[in-house]
């Protein structure tokens, strides 16, 4: 655990941004720092306290930014970016506590390119407010995590995330076409294809901007980006179709994200599990009679004609195989609270059936279509064991998202109800374990630890060397190179090794 | 009645009246507050949605963390834990309208406030904080203030300097031949009685037109909403048995309310402080108005050529559910042109007014009433409708430089009936 940094220190530090950012934007309160010192995965309440920051700032501009980092350097205090704060590995949470740049005061829009369908805005904009605007004009920017209506641009450039249209629209990788990013030493780099910032596809140069994305505050903070934008579709289709059982469920998920729809948007599967979480209180559900084993649910977007002729073929796919449509209301209903649902705490269930508020946690990875029924059996098996030893996690089911159009690979989740307010070292450390069991049933079947929220906390993180082969040494020493001091978000992603102890001064 | 309490007497100092302070343990105040709050803040707590975050008023102007309804319910596990105490976090909770959206765009309440009535109760939650503070001694000074003019008064000192009290508070009425008494009363909250007196007057005037018979109390105190807001809850009560006790002693069975802060105030707060000995009926206006016209027994028919939207007042739309009628009787006034936004667009609007945020903190409720005006100012048009007196100053401050004019929707009705309405939309 990192020691609190000396008052004296927190002085200097303020004395030393206060002037460029404003008084009233360097934090010290404990309010401040304690409700900056979380994201929502899990993490034993009563550690709270080791991961508070020294200092809270809200920068307004690039500069303010680079003036932080600046002076982070100087005093060798470790610094950590804070955009919406919603990931769940941890990416914003201060380990090694010094300074939060907590971004979220700018979310200006710069500019709105209506010819070249480009917005740029600082990274500090959610998109669900940033859509809001973009309405307007008839366009949307269509990155949508599950976090949507709370996370922010430039969080999304830091994990890297995957949107739930992301077989349609692609994923934030595919969406941001550049940004500007203050580096470890502060300097202001432009990051992406070609000079101008809205260029889609280069050959000059290194491609610097999947370095720059998902590498969860290490290498820098984006304060600028811009952003792809399509037409704000005419139409949507989605539909749920249910099941007897799995196997076909996931036969017919397969089927209608190789269909080469134009207009497919993304299919889901729900496993066994997932339908009897949701049996537990959700009136979706319960009415549906005990033989639905397993859904699927299928969306689609784009012009009206092209979505109504899209949706007839789901439909058709879907019946073949079996499936018996759920309904419009189910349909409509559960597809526009797709961000509302994945988290009720009091559906968490003790082993003797008792509620018990639970958080929850969602395990991911990346997935190959035909390893997808092995992969879910694995894990469940996992938390099962873990459940049947401490009762303070539950088995809140899976689903499987496609991430492309051609039905390659799924962000594939297990949801795990814990019982945070009751977690002690002993369960902490058994969770870590199963995290760490976790990844290697994912890596096992040649898959990737995350597909979506990154893979930097405790368990699964000892197995990223693993992961990326020789490109692990790579990581380490552009970090070394980027980030002399180690200044950058310490602690993550097992990067402390780049500096054989020397470079991290705290 | 405590002494201060007597008619039309101006205090000659706040410092003679220096506000309760009781005796109180902190320690077994804040061990009571957690122990009825730890559920409800680990609730949210171990969701960690945070979806709250984009609708809330003080946060879209802010931008700070440390302020959404999140953070508010992590300190409590916080404290629960032993990391914060009531003094650390006491300031933060200044910053709140107590619009309620948060509660409406979580998802708690959204999956589950039906099944296990374990809604999200983020509102509640910061007036027990402010209440917790206050009763352990700790002050936030304009609210302070406040509340001991307010107790001096009998009334919110909306007038700044100018006096406020019983001998002026039925001055609004003046010529319109209102009784005392009745089964039916109509209170006027404490800024529509002294500072936007056009509304009670327009109000007044509509309801006779239709023929509807009610009186004025006997002795009307402020409703006490404000001071239960700010966290001063035994004065709030006082001043709740004062308008009770009067009254039961003038036979009132119905109270006719225009203000919707007033409305929250009969509806949640008075039930709570008295149970079944609180059977009288609670009216808001807006309602019975709109049955009027629905019914035929009111007919606007002087055109009004305005290009208008409407502000969907929190306590209506977000904590109270009444957005349909106050459209329904903007629709049926001739001459307008309405470019409607729909209400639950709205939840993420906000006036500033409410929840005394505007006494402690003028400068949050201006950006906030800004950034409202700037919505409308986007729709083209020339005039804000409001239907409530709280939000319509601060709207009103924040419309002029963009030429909005912000107009109480019984304001307009009443011109559209032909009422020539009196008395003023500002200070007298």
């Amino acid at each position: 655990m990192t020691a609190v940094l000396e008052a004296s220190i927190v002085e200097q530090l303020v004395a030393a941004i206060a002037p460029v950012l404003g008084e009233a934007n360097v934090l010290t309160s404990k309010t401040a720092r304690y409700s900056r010192a979380r994201v929502p995965a899990p993490f034993p309440v009563h550690r709270w306290a080791e991961r508070v920051p020294d200092l809270v700032v809200l920068p307004g501009s690039t500069e303010e930014v680079a003036h932080v980092v600046r002076v982070a350097n100087e005093f060798g205090v470790p610094i950590v970016p804070r955009d919406g704060g919603t990931g769940l590995t941890d990416g914003a949470v201060p380990e090694r506590r010094g300074i939060v740049v907590d971004v979220k005061r700018m979310n200006l829009i710069h500019e709105i390119d209506l010819e070249n369908r480009t917005a740029t805005v600082g990274v500090g904009i959610s998109m669900l407010k940033l859509n809001e605007v973009l309405a307007q004009h008839g366009l949307i920017y269509p990155d949508n995590p599950a976090s949507y209506p709370c996370s922010l641009v430039g969080g999304r450039i830091g994990t890297s995330g995957w949107s739930l249209i992301g077989s349609r629209y692609g994923h934030s990788r595919d969406l941001v076409l550049s940004f500007d990013m203050v580096t470890p030493t502060g300097d202001i780099i432009f990051v992406g294809d070609g000079g101008g910032r809205k260029i889609s596809k280069s050959s000059s140069g290194y491609q610097l901007k999947h370095l720059f994305m998902g590498h969860q505050g290490t290498l820098g903070i984006a304060t600028t980006a811009t952003l792809k934008l399509y037409p704000k579709a005419e139409a949507e289709f989605s539909a749920f179709w249910a099941f007897d059982d799995y196997d076909v469920a996931y036969k017919a998920v397969g089927a209608l994200a190789r269909a080469g729809i134009a207009t497919f948007a993304g299919a889901v599967l729900f496993d066994e599990k997932k339908v009897e979480y949701l049996r537990r209180d959700d009136e979706a559900y319960i009415p549906q009679p005990e033989s639905v084993k397993a859904l699927v649910c299928s969306v689609g977007y784009g012009n009206s004609d092209e979505v109504a002729a899209g949706g007839r073929r789901m439909m058709r796919i879907a019946r073949d195989l079996g499936a018996r449509y759920m309904g419009d209301e189910i349909s409509q209903g559960d597809w526009a609270s797709r961000h509302d649902r994945y988290a009720t705490p009091v559906h968490g269930r003790t082993l003797s059936g008792q509620v018990a508020l639970m958080s929850w946690h969602c395990e991911d990875a990346a997935i190959n279509y035909t390893d997808l029924p092995a992969v879910t059996r694995e894990w469940h098996a996992i938390v099962e064991k873990l459940r049947r030893k401490h009762d303070v996690f539950d088995d809140w089911g899976m689903f499987a998202y496609t991430s492309s159009d051609t039905g390659v690979d799924y962000l594939t989740e297990i949801d795990i109800g814990i019982w945070e307010e009751k977690l002690d070292d002993t369960t902490w450390a058994a969770f870590v374990d199963a995290k760490r069991e976790i990844a290697a049933v994912s890596l096992k079947y040649g898959g990737s630890i995350s597909a979506c929220h990154g893979s930097c906390r405790e368990g699964e993180v000892d197995l990223v060397p693993q992961e990326l082969g020789g490109g692990y040494d790579v990581m380490l020493a552009v970090k070394r190179a980027l980030d002399p001091n180690n200044i950058m978000n310490p602690g993550k992603y097992g990067l402390d090794r780049a500096y054989d102890n020397e470079g991290d001064r705290r | 009645m405590s002494e201060h309490h007597a008619h039309g007497t101006e205090p000659s100092s706040i410092e003679l009246l220096p506000i309760e302070l009781l005796p109180i343990d902190t320690a077994q105040a804040s061990s009571d507050f957690v122990d009825e709050w730890r559920n409800a803040a680990y609730n949210c707590y171990s969701s960690g949605h945070k979806f709250c975050r984009e609708v809330c008023p003080v946060m879209q102007v802010t931008r700070n963390e440390t302020w959404t309804p999140t953070a508010f319910h992590a300190n409590v596990v916080a404290m629960d834990k032993g990391e914060l105490d009531i003094a650390d976090i006491a300031e933060d909770y200044v910053n709140c309208t107590q619009c309620g959206a948060c509660e409406l765009r979580c998802p708690n309440t959204l999956m589950l406030g039906d099944f296990y009535r374990f809604r999200t109760r983020t509102v509640d939650l910061v007036k027990a904080v402010r209440t917790l503070a206050v009763d352990t001694g700790i002050h936030q000074p304009q609210w302070k203030t406040w509340n001991e003019l307010t107790d001096a008064r009998s009334h919110e000192p909306v007038l700044g300097e100018q006096p406020v009290g019983q001998d002026s508070v039925r001055e609004w009425a003046d010529g319109l031949d209102i009784p005392i008494g009745g089964d039916d009363i109509l209170f006027v909250d404490c800024e529509a009685a002294f500072y936007r007196t056009s509304v009670p007057r327009a109000v007044a005037q509509i309801l006779q037109m239709a023929g509807h018979e009610f009186g004025l109390m006997q002795e009307q105190w402020c409703c006490g909403g404000p001071a239960a807001e700010m966290g001063y809850r035994d004065q709030a009560m006082r001043f709740a048995r004062h308008n009770l006790d009067n009254w039961k002693a003038s036979g009132a069975k119905r109270i006719l309310v225009l203000d919707p802060h007033d409305y929250i105030s009969f509806t949640e707060d008075y039930p709570k402080y008295f149970g079944a000995e609180f059977d009288l009926e609670i009216v808001l206006v807006l309602e019975v108005v709109a049955e009027y016209i629905r019914s035929g027994a009111l007919t606007p028919r002087v055109a009004i050529e305005k290009t208008i939207t409407y502000h969907d007042p929190c306590r209506l739309n977000k904590r109270k559910g009444v957005w349909k009628e106050p459209r329904e009787i903007l629709r049926s006034i001739p001459g307008l042109t309405f470019n409607d936004v729909d209400h639950v667009t709205q939840w993420s609007y906000c006036s500033g007014g409410g929840g005394g945020l505007a006494i402690e903190k003028p400068e949050l409720t201006a950006l906030i009433s800004g950034a409202r005006i700037k919505k409308a100012s986007e729709l083209s048009v020339d005039t804000l409708v409001s239907a409530c007196p709280w939000s319509e100053r601060p709207l009103s401050a924040a419309g002029e430089p963009e030429n909005i004019d912000v107009v109480d929707i019984h304001e307009m009705l009443a011109e559209s009936l032909g009422i020539t309405v009196g008395g003023s939309r500002g200070a007298r």
